[in-house]
């Protein structure tokens, strides 16, 4: 019985799977934040390039990756698919567990995956400069590399907790010759207001993007780059999936249940939307996709389906998603790339319409995870997979209750090597498992965001 | 140069080990039953790691309230501002910690129990930080450090930036004695931040200061009060958060019931809670754990009984408290007196921490 399941360099999907084409009716489209009416292409040219922009409505089924960037996804590509034999016979179940390592990559983590491509259209659009926004680092600093290889200036703002307590994560960007920004920063206006009410914030996620489009807005030759949540930044990640549809096909298997992590929601689309495709096709009726998130940051499985801004200073467009509100700032739990008021409109509606499904758990619960896993497999994950190897496990103990011999398939999305931190303070007994008190706040308010 | 009060009650904790659950009034008995002065030696213990500190500069009493414990510490130079007589009592605590505050003293690190903590506490107020080193029999106020070694650790690590609120708590000893366990707020200190020094730098997750994290509890309540609701509001600074939010005047020490953001009764009793909820079909309870071992009910907030929370409903207690705090507790305890009601809770509660943030904590049985 195999362990690693491998594709050979050439066979590499070369077309990104575009989950848009194959939805019942089309998403609801992005509204501008001053107008509230559907914004076009020329509303979004002052920050990202037109073939992203094309790429971001487009209702394609599949989109060529170019050659160039095809040259450097080689670099890690195709990554590899593991079948977890050893993380099997310690859990006693009947189901099989795969899983895709994503943290083979220069930055270890999935998002390379956009950040190439990304890059390579921006430099093409001739810009000079790409700046963004990264809450515990994994973006920035995949970002950083992807810049570099294109040859573009990279301005990355750092959340300020982040920064200071992610050291390592900030190193590798300057390695890469990224310029790295605590935000907020008094660079830009949406930072400075934001200081001048609180000079001790330690930031987060929705204030960094305001900063990183605002810079992107108001600099000619710069553009702005998202790592999560966008409909581009999802197709890219595509690649991930089709490789699994492929690597489970050579050992003549298909799976029952798909799981993903969710942030902003991107890793999770990679590895789900092609066999969501599969499912609303009627190829694969059954196919049980389930995306996990953090009980502090519950947007799938608390939040509300509306539209909202990306941002907490209201500049990006409006988006019809789950949000918990973009004026929420969720606690600062380890897993920092999940911490996201909002999530991927195309994400939302496929768990608006049942196509997928959210569950959530507590940090000690993920990391409890994180543990069997590292000491059956071996890999110490990212705290943000932690929560997928959670939802694999729980499928896997499910099985063995009813023993049915599933095939579970989840996304390894990152590696936890500058992490560690959190694992000792897992080991202290230190980890707090916040959670998100919706009673209250639903009662109370009834909706949860109010757009102004 | 950081001056530096020492007051150490000697006969604390004398009780406890001879089962006398509180040494004040019965250091005779404590000592006929064979009890020995223990306090000196815990006390001998945190000074020895501030020994070797040139920074700090100490005042503090005769003999055995304090002069023999620096000396047999290695530490010279402190000046002794007041001298006792006979057997030590309450009233030369006091006096010892009004010659210190005259003298200018920053911080005045006492070494006993809940009992010495008010007698300092009685001069200190809230102006003037106090620590406990850990010697007492009963030890529920907030103001104490996790061991001798730790007190010292704060010692060095105190500045007006890293201080914070505690409670003081009154236990009655008679009743204690007797078997049940009567508690009121006594007071709120200030002391030095323990979880900062428990939670290391290593932490990866930022650590909200006290008063923003009040102010963001505050802020969310704020968001969910519904109108027409009672609202009965727990003792404590976090509370009292919301109430500054609110502008209402909030008793510190007392329970206040508010309705439509405007007070309706301050400094409650059960009698009128009860008489107030009685008229009130939709009651809410918002309160903070209190004390250093995070008592959600049964200590310094017995005005909200088992019979008030049974009328209300256990689903409608809205329990708050900032991470800080949070980090200090472990475990959350419940002892409303009523066994059956307190087995209700289960065991885990939701804690509102943040602007729409809460934690999940466990309830220790």
């Amino acid at each position: 019985m195999k362990t690693k399941i491998l594709l050979e360099e050439e066979q590499m999907p070369k077309k990104w799977y575009n989950v848009q084409a194959d939805l019942p009716s089309p998403l609801d489209p992005p509204l501008h934040p001053a107008t509230q009416k559907p914004v076009g292409p020329d509303d979004l040219k002052a920050i990202f390039p037109m073939e992203l922009i094309r790429q971001e409505v487009t209702t394609d089924r599949y989109i060529d990756i170019p050659e160039e960037v095809q040259d450097v996804l080689h670099l890690w590509r195709p990554s590899p698919l593991y079948r977890a034999h050893r993380l099997e016979k310690f859990l006693k179940t009947p189901a099989k567990i795969y899983y895709k390592w994503e943290g083979v990559s220069p930055a270890g983590s999935h998002k390379p995956n956009t950040a190439i491509p990304q890059a390579y259209y921006n430099m093409n659009a001739g810009m000079e400069r790409i700046a963004t926004e990264t809450g515990a680092g994994q973006w920035g600093s995949a970002l950083a590399f992807a810049t570099m290889l294109y040859d573009l200036e990279c301005t990355i703002y750092m959340v300020r907790s982040s920064y200071s307590q992610k050291p390592y994560r900030k190193s590798m960007m300057h390695v890469w010759g990224a310029e790295c920004i605590p935000s907020p920063s008094t660079k830009t206006n949406a930072g400075k207001a934001v200081l001048e009410k609180d000079p001790d914030t330690p930031g987060a996620l929705g204030i960094a993007i305001s900063e990183a489009v605002e810079d992107a807005a108001t600099h000619a030759n710069t553009n702005y780059a998202l790592g999560s949540v966008l409909n581009h930044v999802c197709l890219h990640q595509t690649i991930i999936g089709q490789e699994c549809r492929e690597q489970l096909a050579m050992v003549d298997d298909y799976p029952d249940v798909v799981i993903g992590c969710v942030g902003g929601g991107s890793n999770f689309a990679g590895i789900s939307f092609p066999f969501a495709g599969d499912k609303m096709s009627g190829k694969h009726k059954d196919i049980d996709i389930i995306g996990i998130e953090p009980a502090s940051c519950p947007t799938l499985t608390k939040g509300l389906y509306t539209y909202d801004f990306g941002d907490v200073a209201g500049l990006t467009p409006l988006l019809k998603m789950f949000t918990l509100g973009h004026d929420f700032v969720p606690p600062a739990m380890h897993a920092g790339g999940l911490r996201y008021h909002g999530d991927s409109p195309i994400v939302s509606r496929l768990v608006h319409d049942g196509v997928m499904r959210a569950v959530s758990c507590h940090q000690s619960e993920a990391f409890d995870a994180a543990q069997t896993f590292a000491r059956t497999e071996g890999i110490i994950v990212a705290p943000e997979t932690s929560h997928a190897v959670r939802a694999a496990i729980d499928e896997a103990l499910k099985c063995k209750k009813t023993g049915e011999d599933k095939t579970i398939l989840f996304n390894c999305s990152g590696h936890g090597n500058f992490d560690m931190s959190a694992y000792d303070a897992f080991y202290a007994g230190q980890l707090v498992d916040y959670e998100y008190p919706d009673e209250l706040i639903r009662e109370a308010i009834g909706r949860i965001p109010k757009i102004q | 140069m950081k001056r530096i009060g020492l007051i150490i009650n000697p006969v604390a904790g004398m009780g406890g080990s001879v089962g006398l659950k509180g040494t004040d009034g019965n250091v005779e008995e404590a000592r006929r039953r064979g009890a020995v002065p223990r306090a000196t030696e815990r006390a001998k213990i945190a000074l020895a790691h501030l020994a070797k500190s040139t920074d700090l500069a100490f005042v503090t009493c005769s003999g055995a309230m304090g002069e023999d414990a620096l000396k047999e510490a290695g530490i010279a130079g402190y000046r002794v501002l007041y001298h006792y007589t006979g057997e030590s009592s309450p009233e030369d605590t006091r006096k010892a910690v009004r010659a210190f505050l005259e003298n200018g003293t920053d911080l005045v690190l006492f070494c006993g129990g809940d009992g010495t903590a008010r007698d300092v506490f009685d001069v200190c107020g809230s102006d003037v930080p106090l620590l406990g080193i850990p010697a007492g029999v009963k030890m529920y106020s907030a103001v104490f450090a996790i061991d001798p070694a730790s007190a010292a650790d704060l010692v060095l690590a105190c500045d007006r930036h890293h201080l914070r609120d505690a409670e003081v708590m009154d236990v009655d000893e008679n009743a204690y004695r007797a078997g049940t366990l009567k508690t009121r707020l006594y007071g709120i200190a200030r002391t030095p931040a323990l979880a900062g020094k428990i939670q290391a730098a290593k932490q990866v997750y930022e650590e909200q200061d006290e008063e923003r994290a009040k102010a963001a509890i505050a802020q969310f309540i704020d968001e969910i009060l519904l109108q027409g609701t009672l609202y009965i509001i727990g003792a404590g600074t976090t509370t009292e958060a919301i109430a500054r939010r609110l502008s209402i005047k909030k008793t510190l020490l007392g329970v206040d019931a508010i309705r439509n953001r405007r007070l309706v009764a301050a400094d409650c009793d059960e009698k009128t809670l009860l008489a107030l909820v009685e008229k009130s079909p939709d009651t809410r309870v918002i309160l903070s754990p209190i004390g250093a071992q995070g008592f959600i009910l049964g200590r310094g907030n017995q005005q909200i009984s088992a019979r008030i929370v049974r009328r209300i409903g256990i689903k409608n207690l809205i329990v708050i408290a900032t991470p800080h705090k949070l980090a200090q507790t472990p475990h959350l305890y419940i002892d409303s007196g009523d066994a059956a009601l307190d087995r209700e809770f289960g065991d885990s509660i939701q804690v509102i921490s943040g602007y729409r943030i809460a934690q999940r904590k466990k309830i220790h049985r």
